[in-house]
């Protein structure tokens, strides 16, 4: 290579490199994205506090074990912010699925969904007790 | 100069000129994710803020109910509760600025401990009672008013059952149980012999579970006697189930103080001068406690709640959003047997 084309080929270096840089950039911005941790750790957050009241006076197992399921809804509905969908499945000891009616609020649509499991027991002198998963989203 | 030098010079020109802009495009493309990772790790330190609020009964543990004590540590959970998310009645009633005992902003700021974060605290009944007074039928002896009662929540009616209390002078009248799945009407008969204005309080529980509870307060005129600002006559205190009523004026002459829940209605016992002692009801429902008197020739009812709720405190962050980062976090709290709606906005510095 002559000295008159060292020059050149430098340019052509600094424009190869430029190229790699942000070709890395682009590449990387497109790999990160954006934590929803936080949103669905309050979101369960907020799921959990709604069962823990329900069940502090046994209002939760009472329902169940009295198959209350629109009585269940209308709490959840109540009790939970405005704008969050939710479906509640309960189960019993061998994972059997006992509620016989949907308790929900409406479908989920593609929202990123959140699982709260609570397992509480029965206040009937028959020991028992309910696996309870509360799936939540925030309506959109 | 060497036709070589010229091309290495601008070939590094170029390199450095480029370089630069790379790593100002790469600024510009990653300060979003750096300030969203920052937003992150505020949110959690906030979230726990206001979980140790809500979680911690303070120190001392019951600062509460000792009027003249100022937490050294501010938590507002009930020492010794069975269950998370527990709130003492007598912290909760010391954040209202209505309370003789309440805390200042400044106090509670320096027992939480946490230099950099201002608050707001909210707590609310989880639906609302709303109160019209739709007509009204005067009769020779008596004059028959026609309620309108509607339960709910963010605009969506609320199945409840309502139950509500009339008072005027010398005058205590319950209602039967309504069912009210949007509205509940209802009319209420007042001797004309009784001096007004009246008072009408109304209970309303949630027809699913009677834990979820709510109330509102109605002051209407009765014989011509219009109602007073709340507070004009007296300052009412709960605290450690005693009432504590200050008249605001000389000439002040009580003549009744009652105590309302949804199930029970008592006139309170008076312990020593401007002093009742309220009872513990069995009731998942806030206790509305109801002073009547003169102020010379006139007529008034007073009330407050038991916890003194809803109330707001702190700062208001809807004027600050340019200059603060602001988390909201709303839990479901237990107040007596009650449940409440609380939020608490935690808000600091911009990154």
């Amino acid at each position: 290579m002559s000295k008159r084309n060292s020059g050149q080929i430098r340019i052509i270096e600094a424009f190869l490199a430029i190229f790699i840089i942000f070709s890395a950039i682009t590449i990387s911005a497109g790999l990160t994205t954006k934590s929803t941790a936080t949103e669905n750790s309050n979101l369960a957050s907020v799921g959990l506090q709604v069962l823990l009241q329900l069940d502090a006076d046994g209002s939760l197992s009472a329902y169940i074990d009295a198959g209350d399921w629109s009585g269940m809804r209308e709490a959840l509905n109540l009790l939970l912010p405005v704008g969050v969908s939710f479906n509640l499945t309960v189960y019993n000891a061998e994972m059997r699925q006992i509620n016989t009616e949907t308790v929900s609020n409406g479908a989920f649509s593609g929202q990123e969904i959140t699982l709260v499991e609570y397992v509480c027991a029965s206040r009937n002198p028959e020991f028992r007790y309910y696996v309870v998963r509360l799936y939540l989203a925030v309506a959109k | 100069m060497p036709a070589v030098s010229v091309d290495t010079f601008f070939a590094c020109s170029l390199m450095v000129l480029l370089v630069l802009s790379a790593m100002t495009a790469t600024a510009k493309l990653l300060q979003p994710r750096i300030n969203s990772s920052l937003d992150v790790e505020g949110a959690e330190r906030y979230g726990e803020t206001a979980k140790h609020i809500l979680l911690y009964a303070g120190k001392p543990s019951n600062w509460g109910q000792e009027s003249q004590t100022i937490p050294e540590e501010f938590g507002l959970a009930e020492a010794g509760a069975k269950n998370p998310y527990t709130l003492d009645v007598d912290k909760v009633s010391r954040l209202n600025g209505e309370s003789l005992y309440a805390l200042s902003y400044a106090q509670i700021f320096t027992s939480l401990k946490v230099s950099d974060v201002s608050f707001r605290l909210e707590i609310k009944p989880v639906f609302d009672v709303r109160v019209n007074l739709t007509a009204i039928f005067e009769g020779f002896n008596e004059t028959v008013y026609t309620f309108e009662v509607a339960t709910e929540k963010s605009g969506a009616a609320v199945s409840a059952i309502v139950k509500a209390y009339i008072i005027a002078e010398n005058f205590l009248q319950t209602t039967s149980v309504y069912n009210s799945d949007e509205m509940a009407h209802f009319n209420l008969t007042v001797p004309n012999d009784v001096e007004g204005p009246a008072l009408l309080v109304v209970f309303a529980k949630s027809k699913f579970n009677d834990r979820i509870a709510s109330y509102a307060v109605y002051p209407f005129a009765h014989n011509l006697s219009e109602p007073a600002a709340k507070g004009v006559f007296l300052k009412l205190s709960p605290l450690n189930y005693t009432l504590t009523v200050i008249p605001t004026s000389a000439g002040t002459v009580l003549s009744s103080v009652y105590a309302l829940t949804f199930n029970y209605a008592a006139p309170l016992t008076q312990t020593a001068s401007n002093v009742f002692s309220i009872p513990k009801f069995a009731d998942a429902s806030p206790i509305v406690l109801v002073a009547t008197g003169w102020n010379s020739t006139k007529f008034f009812a007073e009330w407050t709640a038991y916890p003194q709720i809803p109330l707001q405190m702190g700062v208001d962050f809807s004027t600050m959003s340019n200059l603060s980062n602001v988390y909201a976090y709303e839990h479901l709290v237990a107040i007596g047997s009650a449940i409440y709606k609380c939020t608490v906005w935690l808000g600091g510095p911009k990154a």
